[in-house]
């Protein structure tokens, strides 16, 4: 008889063995990531963004990317999360994460299954049948499941999320993460800083030997939305003011000359779309835009700083053309749109976008994080430098902020440790998830359902450092 | 030695429709042997299917048994209850028949696997045959799982495998990156390929409303007024007459309004519900209600010169005026054979429309098959001589068509559809043909933006590629594919949209400044990003470094061959997009299909998730001999269970 230890697999009944698949779920703002444990990216990615049609006798909602770009009257578009980082709406992120699993996971629910063929086909005997009619809407009740949180959770909001999952998911064991120590795992650091530039939050983490030090947690609202701000804005502001027409509104383009007005064939809508609609498709224009044309100045210095501009005048420009046609190559422009995330005096203002404040930007973030740490382990921590988030895929994005931290900490070793695969520093926190629910020795770690039932939700606070 | 043979294998692909399946592999590949219909229909005893319908007929025994034409299927023996009830098989109705296949998920999980039992007993295969199964994107993990486990334990498989149709569809064409957009009943797919590694997150799946059945819904709303029921338009979808032509064509005949009063009958019982089965339901649909007006009550003798239009035969046949609607029909031909006479002889008549392509034509006619008449006729119990009877009266097919050539319709388009029909079908059974002719409709069944929506999936898809510079080649090569593309004009028509829409032209502002075009990069240390001159599919005419001639000439505007310039250069589109850098797509392009397959090239590549399957079942069972694990065997299920195929499927 060999007493388990913490390097003994588990017994493969205890709970879950490695054979049953956990599935990992990692909520964000901009997409919804679920897959199973053991997998290397996520199968299942959703727009967290869903689409609501407020009819008198019954709303509708609609998920998934397909349902939520059809030009459809009174379509109203929205996010349950809300501008803190924490989630909202419960109820309709509830769904959508439950539409993230099962579409892509687990399969719409089957029915009475002692009708569904199931039994059938594999000949078991009854006692399926009736476990199964008990738990008949539960979506999950077969696979445990691993929730990533961000740093800052509230205590309500990590209990509501064992709550949604043990009670209306039905899973048999459950376990919630903070997206930093995930994050970390998947670049296989125990310690280390995660830089978080995600869409609406941008936060850093510190990180020692798995645990967050929570009073270190940083976060700033300068994220891939502030820079789509940032990008209208340098629209409105220009001379003349540059189009931003969304592809849904266009039936055909013509070729144009750079900086004429574009002469597309528009669509018309007899019944206006509303205006969240209408945003959000102008955000995938935003997104091409970012992908082909913002650049961060790379330094050395602030693009603000003495020579800089004249030097990125110089540069090439990069053209870009708008799903009407209209087109014009972005020189020095491209530049602006994210310098604010480094510099706060850098950003461009209205009345509606007043100038962030200082300690949001990225290196600030990164210092007050820092400070929170013991001095004896800052080297540590400068030395993994965990970049994650779909925002850091920002072209120059690594370069400025290495010259930043360097700027800050000329003394330390620091390294930038940023995977160069796309999808690793998208899906990272994921991607640590996956990992962790797959090893043998995270399996201790699980809240059963039982324990749930014992103890309450506030299990939550105890388990889930 | 290989562990199984080429003549072992079984493929698999289930449809939403049409579930093709095949026994071994031959020496050229061929499209699937076995078709059958995804659908089954529900047996006297509850939870068993049946694949045919099976019809009770108080007949003499002896008249029973229909022409078996379908492939190499057993005639189930009639079972007999006692001497007066005869239970026949009805091959060609599909009267309550469930289709366990919806937008490519599996809806009716008993349903579907009695269909996957029906087909694999029809190949009716020997011990240790391994099996591939094409997955459709839309099912999910769990519910390879349950497949696997079904197909184990119910056919005790040696080995099987999963493949994603999309990925099959990429293998057909031999190509390790493309986007493969499935076109099928009544949803469409989209997926990127890359490298042989479908790319899931983005993919769209089942995107819904835009298949075949969207088609059909898009002629129905504009037919409907005209008195086309949905059965009709179906045909008429199929028929060669109906065609999309590309966004921004001239309808034919637009502005005019001659001879549009043909079809005069408004709405001639467009609405008679198909009554349910039985023969009690059958003898009462005469009474059914049929019409949304007192004048649309058909068989009305006073309204003779309206029977043109009247289309809903089967309620007049199955209200016993059967001979009375001949008779007028007759008449109304020889009246219109002398009218035609009297024309010609009168005025000349312009030019005949027979000789323009069906694009410039105003109206066409097409042959359908009446089945809603036929299942009527056999509920009715007329007996196997009265039933060939009436069918050889009512049917106007090809076979009849000889003597009524006076009228001088249009032939082609009829010849085409008949012919390929006539092989199959026998003339005692087969089934009523009619001619209808329509309008300008037939250009229209995208009227629900259809094409549109489809575009932008495919422009969704690309976009949310990660690698952004496998973007552009994944814009370079488009395959279209699956039944509900087989629509006349379709794919020409989706790539004129795409091209009208998302095309990113040539910037002017860059052609002529001193840079190197922003889409080609630069160089990087480890030569990843050096341009190679190519040549093959992509080889331009230039033999040099592209990125030399791009740079030398972008800054020597006057040195740049005329009619050129550095963004569109051919030779640089496939591989050269600095990545977060240059939109996509600069082009769009379909991949062409292979042309070693002499038997695909025959009937088209809609079905080349197949030949791909072919393929891969080739390579996977035969020829590495199980190394890639590409498939699961039965000691493999074992050990693992069911949830090991994730590790084995394609």
């Amino acid at each position: 008889m060999n007493i388990p230890n913490s390097s003994t697999a588990p017994n493969a009944n205890e709970y879950a063995g490695d054979e049953v698949s956990a599935i990992v779920l990692d909520p964000g703002y901009s997409t919804t990531r679920a897959g199973f444990a053991g997998e290397d990216v996520p199968k299942s990615v959703c727009p967290s963004f869903y689409g609501h049609i407020d009819s008198d006798s019954s709303p509708q909602y609609f998920f998934g990317e397909n349902a939520i770009h059809n030009p459809v009257p009174n379509l109203e578009i929205k996010n349950p999360w809300g501008s803190d980082g924490i989630v909202e709406d419960w109820d309709t992120a509830t769904k959508i994460w439950e539409y993230a699993i099962t579409s892509r996971l687990t399969g719409s629910k089957p029915g009475n299954p002692g009708k569904n063929g199931l039994n059938d086909a594999n000949g078991d005997d009854m006692d399926i049948d009736i476990e199964g009619l008990e738990n008949m809407e539960k979506p999950l009740e077969e696979s445990p499941l691993l929730m990533t949180e961000p740093g800052w959770n509230s205590q309500k909001a990590r209990e509501k999320c064992i709550e949604i999952a043990m009670e209306e998911w039905g899973t048999p064991a459950f376990y919630l993460q903070k997206t930093g120590v995930l994050a970390a795992f998947a670049s296989g650091k125990a310690s280390g800083i995660i830089i978080d530039v995600g869409a609406s939050i941008t936060s850093v983490t510190p990180v020692l030997d798995g645990m967050v030090l929570k009073k270190g947690v940083q976060k700033s609202p300068l994220a891939g939305n502030f820079v789509s701000n940032q990008i209208r804005m340098i629209f409105k502001q220009s001379q003349p003011e540059i189009p931003l027409t969304p592809h849904y509104k266009v039936a055909s383009k013509t070729q144009v000359d750079a900086g004429a007005p574009s002469q597309a064939i528009y669509k018309s809508f007899e019944i206006p779309l509303m205006e969240s609609f209408h945003r959000h498709e102008e955000e995938r224009v935003l997104t091409e835009f970012k992908e082909s044309v913002v650049e961060v100045w790379p330094g050395p210095g602030r693009f603000s700083n003495g020579t800089n501009e004249e030097i990125a005048k110089s540069q090439p420009g990069r053209p870009f053309e708008m799903p009407d046609g209209w087109n014009q190559v972005f020189g020095v422009d491209r530049y602006r749109a994210a310098e604010a995330l480094f510099d706060a005096g850098a950003a461009l203002q209205d009345a509606e976008n007043p100038r962030p404040k200082d300690e949001h930007t990225i290196p600030r973030l990164v210092q007050a994080a820092i400070q929170q740490v013991d001095t004896d382990q800052r080297p540590l921590l400068l030395q993994n430098i965990v970049v994650t988030g779909g925002s850091t895929l920002l072209y120059k994005f690594n370069d400025r902020l290495n010259y930043e931290i360097n700027a800050i900490y000329p003394s330390t070793r620091n390294k930038l440790i940023a995977p160069g695969s796309v999808v690793e520093r998208k899906y990272a926190a994921w991607i640590g998830g996956s990992i962790l629910a797959s090893l043998g020795t995270f399996h201790q770690l699980w809240i059963s359902r039982k324990e749930y039932e014992e103890h309450g939700v506030n299990i939550v606070e105890k388990r889930c450092k | 030695m290989p562990p199984f043979k080429d003549e072992q294998i079984i493929i698999i692909a289930p449809g939403s429709e049409t579930t093709v399946a095949q026994l071994g592999l031959p020496e050229s590949f061929t499209p699937a042997r076995i078709r059958v219909r995804s659908r089954m229909f529900p047996a006297e005893k509850e939870g068993e299917w049946e694949p045919y319908k099976v019809r009770r007929r108080s007949d003499k025994p002896e008249m029973s048994a229909p022409a078996h034409d379908a492939q190499g299927a057993v005639l189930n023996p009639a079972n007999r209850d006692d001497d007066d009830i005869v239970y026949e098989e009805d091959r060609v109705s599909e009267e309550g028949a469930v289709w366990p296949i919806q937008q490519g998920r599996i809806v009716n999980w008993p349903c579907f696997f009695a269909l996957v039992t029906h087909v694999y007993n029809t190949m009716n295969p020997p011990f240790h045959t391994p099996i591939l199964l094409i997955a459709q994107p839309a099912w999910a993990p769990r519910e390879h799982e349950r497949l696997t486990q079904f197909f184990f334990e119910k056919f005790k498989t040696p080995a099987f495998g999963l493949m994603d149709s999309a990925l099959a569809t990429s293998w057909a064409y031999g190509v390790h990156t493309s986007t493969v957009v499935d076109v099928g009943r009544d949803k469409v797919d989209v997926t990127a390929v890359s490298e042989f590694i479908p790319h899931i997150q983005g993919r769209v799946i089942a995107l819904p409303e835009c298949g075949g059945e969207a088609l059909t819904n898009g002629l129905l709303a504009k037919l409907k007024s005209r008195g086309l029921t949905r059965d009709m338009c179906e045909q008429l979808k199929k028929s060669p007459i109906c065609e999309l032509l590309p966004p921004g064509t001239p309808l034919p005949g637009t502005g005019e309004s001659n001879g549009l009063d043909r079809i005069t009958n408004p709405a001639a019982a467009a609405s008679t519900g198909a009554p349910g089965s039985g023969p009690a339901a059958a003898s009462a649909i005469g009474n059914v209600p049929r019409g949304p007006g007192a004048d649309t009550e058909v068989g009305d003798d006073g309204n003779g010169d309206e029977s043109e239009g009247v289309l809903d035969v089967a309620s007049i046949v199955a209200g016993g005026k059967m001979s009375e609607y001949l008779a007028r029909k007759e008449k109304e031909k020889e009246e219109k054979a002398a009218a035609k006479k009297k024309g010609l002889e009168a005025a000349v008549q312009p030019a005949r429309p027979i000789r323009l392509p069906n694009a410039k034509r105003e109206k066409a006619t097409f042959m359908y098959e009446d089945h809603f008449l036929l299942d009527t006729l056999k509920n009715m119990n007329l007996g196997s001589k009265g039933m060939a009877e009436a069918q050889a009266a009512l049917d106007e097919g090809p076979q009849k068509k000889g003597q009524d050539d006076v009228d001088g319709e249009p032939r082609s388009a009829i010849d085409a559809s008949g012919s390929a029909d006539m092989a199959s079908s026998s003339s005692r059974t087969g089934p009523i043909r009619r001619e209808i002719e329509v309008g300008v409709e037939r250009f229209q069944a995208d009227s629900g933006g259809i094409l549109e929506k489809i575009a932008d999936a495919i422009h969704r898809t690309i976009s949310s590629v990660d690698e952004v510079n496998k973007r552009s080649e994944l814009w370079d090569s488009l395959i279209i594919c699956g039944n509900g593309s087989r629509l006349r004009g379709f794919k020409e028509a989706l790539m004129v949209t795409l091209q009208t829409k998302y095309l990113i032209s040539p910037s002017s502002a860059t052609i002529f400044t001193s840079e190197i075009p922003s889409n080609i990069s630069t160089p990087a240390g480890t030569g990843a990003n050096t341009p190679q001159p190519q040549l093959g599919p992509h080889g331009g005419p230039s033999q040099v470094n592209p990125l030399l001639l791009a740079a030398t000439t972008a800054q020597n505007p006057h040195l740049m061959p005329p009619g050129s310039n550095p963004l569109g250069m051919p030779g640089m589109s496939s591989h050269n997009q600095h990545s977060s850098h240059g939109q996509t797509p600069t082009s769009i392009k379909f991949v062409k299909p292979p042309e070693y397959f002499p038997e695909w090239k025959d009937v088209g590549f809609d079905e080349s998730a197949f030949l791909g399957a072919q393929v891969a079942a080739k390579v996977i069972f035969v020829v590495d001999q199980g190394q890639s694990k590409g498939y699961m065997t039965r000691p493999d299920y074992n050990d693992q269970g069911p949830m090991g195929i994730h590790d084995y499927s394609l």
